[in-house]
């Protein structure tokens, strides 16, 4: 064998793999979340109309229960959830304010093109105490989003319709080309979902925010068609070392 | 909805640029695209009182001031007398009829009706029919017509609960099936209320008599059917939101007023039904709790300013418009009061969630996949949608195809289809593993956390580990200290039902998380969010090709050059290069390096001469460098 320093083999390259890049970018924004103070909860994908709709104030007639197009199964007797919001009324229903819960995970809705799967990814986050008001709410998306696109990002509230926040609202980023991107819907918690996970609406308060993750790893990546994340193509996942 | 700018702004007395209501119609939450001066607006499903020119004009009423534009129809009109039954008042609490009868047929419309139909690209249809599609678009409430002359008999308004068949004035041919409201002449059903009128009672061209009826249809007996008959209805859109239940009248005599534009007269006669008193709805009016919700200290003249600009009346308590069903409490108070000063104005005030929570993210599966892509696995996202449904597996009652009818019941078949779809674009090695929940129904609902790993091929793309198969060992190597041996029970997966021509033997493990131990030691980070996103670049659907060059270099000084070399030459087909054989030979010291260089194109497939003039640039380059050599070539 040699002694020289200088000849030695070339070094052994072992390549890594890397986490997918939809559970990295979720993982990391439970992260962010879980920093400023929320606790992660989880729940079932496959739940009950009561915990998916009627609970959040989605009644039968209400047109946004046609929104989401919901897969039903085993007889229409349970469902899978078109939302991450299920996860937080259990939550409530657990605990007492002031909580701060946040939960990330798969979500089900009857699509199938560019820009929309019948599963996708939803971070959400939910926090209750007294006197929680609007102004908070826009000071933790400003955190959420100026740390996910950096302190120079402009972003814009719109006022929204979800049946259960009040008021409501969506935020849009300015992409470089000048044009509003949604990036997520908030607000404070509609007091009628309060009292139904018995939650007193006149003394508690809550503010409430989703986000969708597939969205934002495709802005941040450029991605242009969502159904490239699931082609589990080892060309497209090797990017996301 | 599609409202035309000229339109709106013949509601105000001011005319405001089109980008700048396009601002406020963003601030007040009316999201929309413009196309030659057409807003394409996508109202939120519980403002149902802004799909019309006056509903929009209603709420931008906080910034313009409004005109009378509309003029209704101010003569006195008689009572008709017509023979009505509703036997279902729950579903229709206030209905109006309006019978007018007209000198000659109408042939040319005054500008403003006429600009309804030509701004907007719609189709005329008949004079009656055409009013009643405009004063929908002006006034938000739709109203049906039905010609006088066919109508012998008494009308009546019913749920029904049979199987009836349907012509629409549109000759679509439906079958009603399941609870259906629907107005009825005698017994023929003639109009599928709050949806589509019939065919046999509607008006012509020739029509010169008509009965309009307009009424308010509770949202629950309308929802569904347009999806049910698969029927594009304005009508049923707007009562699915709820229209205004009390505005009947006056839609009626802006009906009348439009008529008496164009045409004469000859005899006007209405009937309004109110089966149910209108009970105004009021909020306590509390400013401070107001300012208490958004966070804000808005004086309480300037909330009032807001909300009564918005038509609420302000005493006491807050009386909620009509229109407006939207409104229940306070918090929807506050929203209007914020809408109008615009939720970007709002102030910011430091939140401090009261505890901090350490991270309780499941600590084993960070660490076991942490492991795994430390050793070259990539993690794999899988549908839970299959086509086939064994024992258990749960089923889906509304599934997208046939393909996707059952909820998985395991992760490998997934991983199997993944590793042949990569093998079908050349590539030898394949490492992967998913993590997922798995549910099953065995009379009650069972969940499961899974981890599937699966890989075959090469255990890596080095001098040391390229001739080395994947086998049972590997694994088993990489898992050992991490789980007890004789939980690790491999699944045989036979090449030969898989129609894959690959030898590579396929490695494959299914397990549940909880089996694992935490012993996985100095694997514990969580990701963080990375500082700089990597910009995916589009995969070639092109295929890869490659070759191997085998150099003899006389000592290890050269070798390094020679690395070097290799390591800086770029081209924008060479997709990968690695040395994947390596051997001193001390002997005659001489070093041998084997390198493998993989060609792709992101447009095309690359022909063998591009793929041989770019080998022949990297082989003269290295010729360059003394003491190296390329045995077998001349």
């Amino acid at each position: 064998m040699s002694t020289d320093k200088d000849i030695s083999p070339p070094i052994i390259i072992k390549d890594k793999g890397a986490n997918h890049p939809i559970n990295h970018m979720k993982d990391s924004i439970m992260k962010l979340l879980n920093s400023f103070g929320f606790e992660i909860i989880d729940g079932p994908e496959i739940e009950t109309e009561e915990f998916n709709f009627d609970m959040l104030n989605i009644k039968k007639s209400h047109p946004a229960r046609q929104m989401h197009d919901t897969f039903y199964v085993e007889n229409k007797s349970k469902l899978l959830r078109t939302h991450t919001s299920p996860v937080q009324i259990r939550g409530m229903l657990e605990k007492k304010p002031p909580l701060a819960f946040i939960s990330g995970g798969k979500v089900y809705r009857k699509d199938d093109d560019a820009t929309h799967l019948p599963m996708f990814h939803q971070v959400e986050g939910i926090y209750v105490d007294e006197c929680v008001n609007f102004a908070q709410l826009k000071d933790l998306i400003y955190k959420i989003i100026y740390s996910l696109f950096g302190d120079g990002i402009e972003l814009r509230f719109r006022p929204s319709y979800f049946p259960f926040t009040e008021p409501s609202a969506e935020v849009d980023i300015l992409s470089k080309e000048g044009k509003w991107l949604e990036i997520l819907g908030c607000g404070l918690v509609n007091p009628i979902v309060l009292d139904n996970c018995k939650i007193d609406s006149s003394k508690y308060s809550g503010l409430a925010f989703g986000l969708g993750i597939e969205r934002i790893a495709m802005l941040k990546h450029g991605v242009t068609d969502i159904r490239d994340f699931y082609k589990s193509n080892l060309d497209f996942l090797r990017q996301f070392k | 909805m599609k409202i035309a700018y000229e339109h709106l702004l013949s509601f105000f007395i001011d005319r405001p640029s089109i980008n700048e209501l396009s601002n406020k119609l963003f601030q007040l939450g009316h999201e929309h695209e413009i196309e030659n001066e057409i807003f394409n607006m996508e109202f939120t499903p519980n403002r149902g009182d802004c799909l019309s020119l006056i509903g929009l004009s209603r709420d931008l009423n906080i910034f313009y001031d409004r005109n009378n534009y509309v003029s209704l129809y101010d003569k006195p009109i008689n009572n008709l007398d017509i023979e009505f039954e509703n036997h279902s008042q729950e579903s229709c609490p206030y209905i109006s009829f309006m019978k007018i009868e007209i000198d000659n047929n109408v042939n040319k419309y005054e500008d403003y009706l006429e600009r309804y139909f030509s701004d907007l690209n719609i189709n005329k249809n008949n004079f009656f029919t055409d009013i009643s599609n405009y004063v929908s678009y002006e006034m938000g409430q739709p109203t049906h017509c039905y010609d006088e002359s066919l109508i012998h008999g008494k009308i009546s308004f019913k749920e029904i609960n049979s199987e009836i068949k349907f012509e629409t004035l549109l000759e679509k041919k439906i079958k009603l099936k399941g609870t259906n409201s629907v107005f009825l002449l005698d017994d023929e059903v003639i109009n599928l209320a709050g949806v589509v009128g019939g065919k046999s009672t509607s008006c012509s061209k020739n029509t010169r008599s008509v009965i309009i009826e307009c009424a308010y249809f509770n949202p629950e007996s309308i929802i569904g059917k347009t999806i049910n008959y698969d029927i594009r209805s304005e009508a049923a859109h707007k009562f699915e939101r709820g229209v205004d239940p009390m505005n009947q009248e006056n839609v009626l005599r802006r009906f009348a007023q439009i008529v008496s534009d164009h045409a004469k007269i000859n005899k006007i006669e209405m009937l309004s039904l109110n089966y149910k008193k209108y009970e105004e709805h009021q909020i306590v009016n509390d400013p401070n709790k107001v300012n208490h919700i958004l966070g804000t200290k808005i004086s309480s003249e300037e909330m009032s300013g807001i909300l009564s600009k918005l038509g609420f009346i302000l005493g006491d308590s807050i009386i909620v418009p009509s229109y407006r069903s939207d409104i229940k409490h306070l918090n929807d108070i506050a929203e209007e009061v914020a809408r109008g000063i615009g939720y970007d104005e709002l102030p910011l005030e430091k939140l401090q969630t009261p505890k901090n929570y350490k991270i309780e993210g499941d600590v084993i599966e960070i660490k076991l996949k942490s492991l795994l892509i430390d050793k070259g696995f990539y993690e794999v996202i899988n549908s839970p949608f299959v086509s086939d449904g064994k024992e258990f597996n749960i089923s889906v009652d509304n599934p997208l195809d046939s393909n996707r009818e059952f909820l998985r019941n395991n992760i490998t078949d997934s991983l199997i289809e993944n590793l042949l779809y990569n093998e079908r674009r050349q590539q030898d090695t394949i490492k992967i593993f998913e993590i997922s929940d798995l549910y099953t129904f065995n009379k009650k609902l069972n969940k499961k956390r899974k981890i599937g790993i699966l890989c075959s091929g090469r255990i890596g793309d080095n001098h040391d580990e390229f001739s080395k198969k994947i086998n049972e060992n590997y694994l088993i190597k990489i898992l050992e200290d991490f789980i007890s041996k004789e939980k690790i029970s491999f699944k045989s997966i036979n090449r030969k039902d898989l129609s894959s021509k690959s030898k590579n033997s396929i490695i494959s493990l299914e397990l549940e998380i909880s089996e694992f131990n935490e012993n996985i030691i100095n694997y514990n980070s969580i990701c963080d969010l990375p500082e700089n996103f990597v910009q995916y670049m589009p995969i070639s659907e092109f295929p890869s090709t490659y070759r191997d060059i085998s150099y003899a270099v006389s000592n290890n000084i050269k070798s390094k050059s020679l690395q070097k070399l290799i390591k800086n030459f770029k081209s924008d087909y060479l997709k990968k290069v690695f040395i994947f054989d390596y051997f001193e030979n001390k002997k005659l010291d001489i070093i041998k390096i084997g390198y493998r260089f993989v060609f792709q194109a992101n447009d095309r497939t690359l022909t063998d001469k591009e793929v041989s003039d770019i080998m022949e640039s990297i082989i003269n380059l290295s010729n360059e460098i003394d003491g190296i050599e390329i045995p077998g070539l001349n």
